[in-house]
């Protein structure tokens, strides 16, 4: 018998954090611009320093204006999808659960069209108007929250069923509202839409989205992690856990706000990319159990990993043409995927 | 019940952990402002056709291209020195392969761009994505938008372009150049009644083009009218439709002409195709690409158009005579004439009213 | 102790109600799928209370109410009227944690999504009484080994949950209740997928549970026999009203059976000294 302790805990997060660590620096030094590993180590020593003025320009801007922010992006939608398609597994007790199968990301992408077919109409001032598609995105997700939290009740309570039946219908829905879109209206910002609905990290924010994403990161996984083991408990069946001491209705209001906020934050500036949320919780059960104290934080760093890596792929590959993140993590994914399913089956 | 407390040490590391990650995005945000080379002291202050304010650095010297339309632009105002980059889709003319490519029109490589230190990056409206200006703007690179929707447009469009990039007489003398080119041309076809075309920019399913696009303007200025009335740019168009308006002609844009006749046989041999008496009797015109591009180069594919819906129109020698700075292949107009499928419908005396022969009705 | 004055039992003046661990005060419940029909299943107000140490059966054919009337004493369901005290405390007013730390209920069966160790499952039992964003602590582990030892499943303790045969499982499950550390242990028909010998072990484990650690014990069953041997009162229910409550002895009279189960039955005195029960075949 072992249970687990902290000390566990964190040993195992650590490791995964040495790995991200390497997969950051990796990521750093490949791109469709080379950077030797000399010059990458200089600038960070002068960045650390405080000698940031030293900065070689040749590099500066592409590493620390580009690259750096695309790879923190990377950082947090990975590990803020695999935290959420975590959380609805346990909160659906379904193992097919992801991130979206409540229709969180067809209600951003529905929000993101109408903000990209807005935009034109709105005089705003260049800032604003560069963050009213992941507005317009987050918009949409909170909305789809609060429809399918009131369609998901039964006996005013979460029912995991009832739940997932119409996350499941409204998704269906709102993706049809979104071809409908897609192929009627005229305006042309619509035309990158294909793109960023296979999910895209390739777009540059200001430094308040990051504020917002950091934030909002750690205040949803931290909501989460406090009900850390009543989902264990869940996990053994509803009735099951009620007997043994979970109030179940309040995990389940709190889980389902929670990840469903993360997966807004996710596809509000990344797009819908496919299988992290998914594949990422199955790998991480694989080697650190079903134990949610374990598999929170080190889904969340594994999401990281996966997504630095998968978008430093998706940068690399063909450079300088970019693939579409959400390709490479399907490609990657899907026989994963199905390898996992095999494995399990045996 | 005794529980254990977390030691102290491990919850220190932790709050450190916590702390460094908070601390991340404020550091290097700050490390974005400073890390900006010194900015050249003269800026001008335009607004593009996306209705962006637009502060370009003086003089343009490096110049990045989005567009394989806007590199052809570029190229017609004798400005291609100055252009570092375009996108992997520039090919018109040949020089613009070898110039360092920044990836898709759509998904570009920002780093790759950033690399080149542009003074300016051009881009289409109609084409790139407004998150690749949103990243621009972010990044402190400027962007200039063009978004022409007629001919006309195109040419003040490349009039206003060349004058942002400091070469304004260049930009006269293009403008000049395509005006007189078209002028002439009304002057030929203008009086003549408009031919009935179909544009079909894809054939499975059927695709055409909008009213307000510039391509639907370009037919106009060839002697044509889309039979197409849509204000999506790319309407998909219902067969029984165009069955019923029964277009005078098929119009083409392929690279190259001899291509297009086995697929339209193939067509005319599916059901659907083959009512539409313009199918079955191979009534088609096909002009170059350059159509498909609101650069200048389009005012051939408009002459090329011209003189195969109304070659009564073209009575004197049309061939090599004509002079196509810097043009490839298509071949003169009247070779279309000769692209007769090579099956025994071909054989027939008749065969030669077939290649588009206005007389065929 | 619960010094108000509570109602005493039809079937047993003796009991004295300072000692009862377990009371249930004129509970019923309706059931109706719509408000505003009428019910589709009424419990009518039931009483009676129980000691430590105590093993109560809940008898009685199907759907005459045994199983609500357990998720009543549970905190599952919430009573129309009446109340139910544990210890003086009013079970439904708790909440789930607080009650989690008294009362363990025994499922049937536990279908696991995702596979577990018996130790893992077991030491779950321990949830109640830990806080959040705690691991278990030594006293835990502890708590959870002897939960395996007493139901003699300590050899279990690193066998997965799913390769484990049905008799394993419900010790395991018995186990985690055990670590709860309850003081009412709440059983619904426990003996439905057991072979006749697993019967047997688990009636003899609760009774020797409830006797070394004075837990209360109510099991929901419809086996005569099972219930006439190991059960100290038992509560004969049918059709949502409780008929009678007393020792074994008072409640298996032909007659009442009869009525009760339709079916003709004989009852004779077994060689343990309680009541044992025959069913009437026709010839």
């Amino acid at each position: 018998m072992r249970p687990l302790t902290f000390r566990r805990l964190f040993i195992q997060c650590f490791i995964l954090a040495v790995i991200l660590f390497v997969v950051v620096v990796v990521a750093m030094k490949f791109g469709a611009v080379p950077v030797s590993l000399y010059a990458l180590g200089r600038d960070v020593l002068r960045f650390l320093l405080g000698q940031t003025s030293q900065i070689s320009t040749d590099y500066g801007l592409i590493l620390w204006n580009i690259r750096l922010p695309r790879i923190l992006l990377a950082i947090i939608v990975g590990a803020s999808l695999s935290v959420a398609g975590t959380s609805f597994q346990a909160l659906l007790r379904n193992p097919l659960a992801d991130p979206y199968v409540l229709g969180v990301s067809s209600g951003a992408s529905v929000g993101a069209i109408l903000a990209l077919i807005a935009t034109p109409y709105l005089a705003l001032p260049p800032a604003v108007s560069a963050l009213l598609t992941p507005m317009g995105a987050f918009l949409g997700a909170a909305a789809t929250i609060t429809a399918v939290y009131f369609l998901g009740r039964r006996e005013g309570q979460i029912d995991s069923t009832t739940l997932l039946l119409g996350g499941v219908i409204t998704a269906s829905f709102l993706n049809a509202i979104i071809m409908f879109l897609l192929s009627t209206v005229t305006s042309g910002n619509t035309r990158g839409m294909a793109f960023w609905l296979m999910g895209d990290l390739s777009t540059s924010y200001q430094k308040s989205v990051f504020w917002f994403l950091g934030i909002g990161f750690f205040v949803a996984t931290g909501a989460i992690y406090t009900t850390a083991t009543d989902l264990n408990l869940l996990l053994a069946g509803e009735k099951e856990a009620m007997h043994l001491g979970v109030d179940v209705p309040r995990v389940r209001l709190v889980v389902y706000i929670a990840a469903s906020f993360l997966t807004g934050l996710a596809v509000s500036v990344s797009g819908s990319i496919a299988y992290v949320g998914l594949i990422v919780p199955h790998i991480m059960r694989l080697i650190f159990g079903s134990d949610h104290r374990t598999l929170l934080p080190t889904a969340a760093l594994g999401g990281a990993i996966a997504l630095v890596f998968a978008d430093t792929l998706a940068r690399t590959v063909v450079a300088p043409t970019e693939l579409a993140v959400g390709a490479v993590t399907a490609v990657v994914g899907a026989p994963l995927f199905i390898y996992l399913l095999r494995r399990g089956a045996s | 019940m005794t529980q254990v407390s977390i030691p102290r040490f491990q919850s220190a590391v932790c709050v450190t952990v916590a702390a460094m990650l908070c601390a991340a995005p404020p550091l290097f945000a700050q490390s974005a402002s400073s890390a900006t080379p010194a900015a050249t002291p003269l800026f001008r202050e335009v607004t593009d056709e996306a209705g962006r304010t637009v502060r370009i650095p003086q003089p343009v010297h490096r110049i990045v291209s989005l567009a394989p339309s806007l590199t052809e632009t570029v190229y017609a105002l004798g400005l291609q020195d100055r252009l570092v980059g375009d996108t992997d889709y520039c090919d018109y003319p040949p020089d613009a392969k070898t110039k360092t490519k920044v990836g898709g029109a759509i998904n570009p490589s920002l780093e790759q761009i950033a690399a080149l230190h542009p003074d300016l990056v051009l881009m289409a409206k109609s084409l790139n994505r407004l998150e690749t200006v949103y990243s621009l703007d972010n990044l402190g690179i400027s962007a200039y938008a063009v978004d022409p929707h007629t001919v006309d447009g195109i040419i003040s469009s490349s009039k206003k372009l060349a004058d942002v990039l400091g070469a304004p007489e260049a930009g006269d003398l293009i403008a000049a150049d395509l005006q007189r080119r078209l002028a002439d041309l009304h002057h030929r076809i203008g009086a003549l009644p408009p031919k009935r075309v179909l544009f079909a920019v894809w054939t499975e399913p059927l695709i055409s083009i909008g009213r307000d696009t510039f391509i639907a303007d370009a037919l106009r200025r060839a002697g044509g009218v889309s039979i197409v009335d849509s204000s999506q740019d790319w309407p998909q168009v219902n067969l029984e439709e165009v069955a019923r308006l029964q277009p005078d002609y098929l119009v083409f844009a392929a690279s190259h002409a001899e291509s297009v006749a086995p697929q339209l046989d193939a067509l005319a041999r599916l059901p659907g195709w083959r009512i539409i008496d313009a199918v079955r009797d191979r009534r088609y015109a096909v002009i170059s690409e350059a159509v498909n591009r609101p650069a200048p180069r389009i005012v051939e594919a408009i002459e090329d158009l011209a003189k195969q819906l109304h070659p009564e129109a073209f009575a004197e020698k049309p061939e090599a005579g004509k002079e196509r700075p810097g043009k490839e292949i298509p071949p003169p107009p009247h070779q279309s004439f000769l692209h007769l499928p090579l099956d025994i419908h071909s054989s027939s005396p008749d065969a030669v009213s077939r290649g588009g022969c206005a007389c065929a009705r | 102790m619960s010094s108000s004055a509570l109602a005493r039992n039809a079937g047993d003046p003796a009991r004295s109600s300072s000692d009862a661990r377990l009371s249930v005060e004129q509970v019923s419940y309706a059931y109706s799928a719509n408000p505003s029909q009428a019910p589709l299943f009424t419990l009518e107000a039931t009483s009676f209370q129980a000691k430590p140490g105590e093993i109560v059966a809940i008898l009685g054919p199907n759907a005459s109410g045994k199983s609500t009337l357990l998720k009543l004493i549970s905190g599952a369901l919430a009573p129309l009227s009446g109340r139910i005290l544990l210890d003086g405390f009013v079970t439904h007013s708790l909440t789930p944690r607080t009650r989690a730390q008294r009362i363990a209920v025994v499922q049937q069966e536990s279908r696991l999504l995702f596979p577990a160790r018996a130790w893992e499952f077991v030491l779950q039992g321990r949830h109640a009484h830990s806080r959040t964003l705690r691991f278990e602590s030594e006293d835990d582990v502890i708590i959870a080994k002897n939960a395996l030892a007493q139901v003699g499943a300590a050899d279990l303790s690193d066998r997965w949950m799913d390769q484990i045969s049905g008799g394993e499982k419900q010790r395991v499950i018995l186990a985690r209740a055990l670590a709860q550390q309850p003081l009412l242990l709440l059983l619904d028909e426990p003996t439905l997928h057991l072979d006749i010998a697993a019967q047997v072990d688990l009636l003899h484990s609760l009774r020797r549970l409830a006797a070394e650690n004075r837990y209360t014990v109510v099991v929901v069953t419809h086996e005569l026999n099972l219930a006439a041997e190991y059960a100290d009162q038992v509560v004969l229910m049918q059709r949502g009203r409780c008929l009678r409550v007393g020792p074994p002895a008072a409640i298996y009279q032909r007659e009442l059976l009869e009525q009760v189960f339709q079916t003709p039955l004989t009852v004779a005195l077994g060689s343990s000294g309680r009541p044992h029960v025959t069913v009437v075949s026709e010839r």
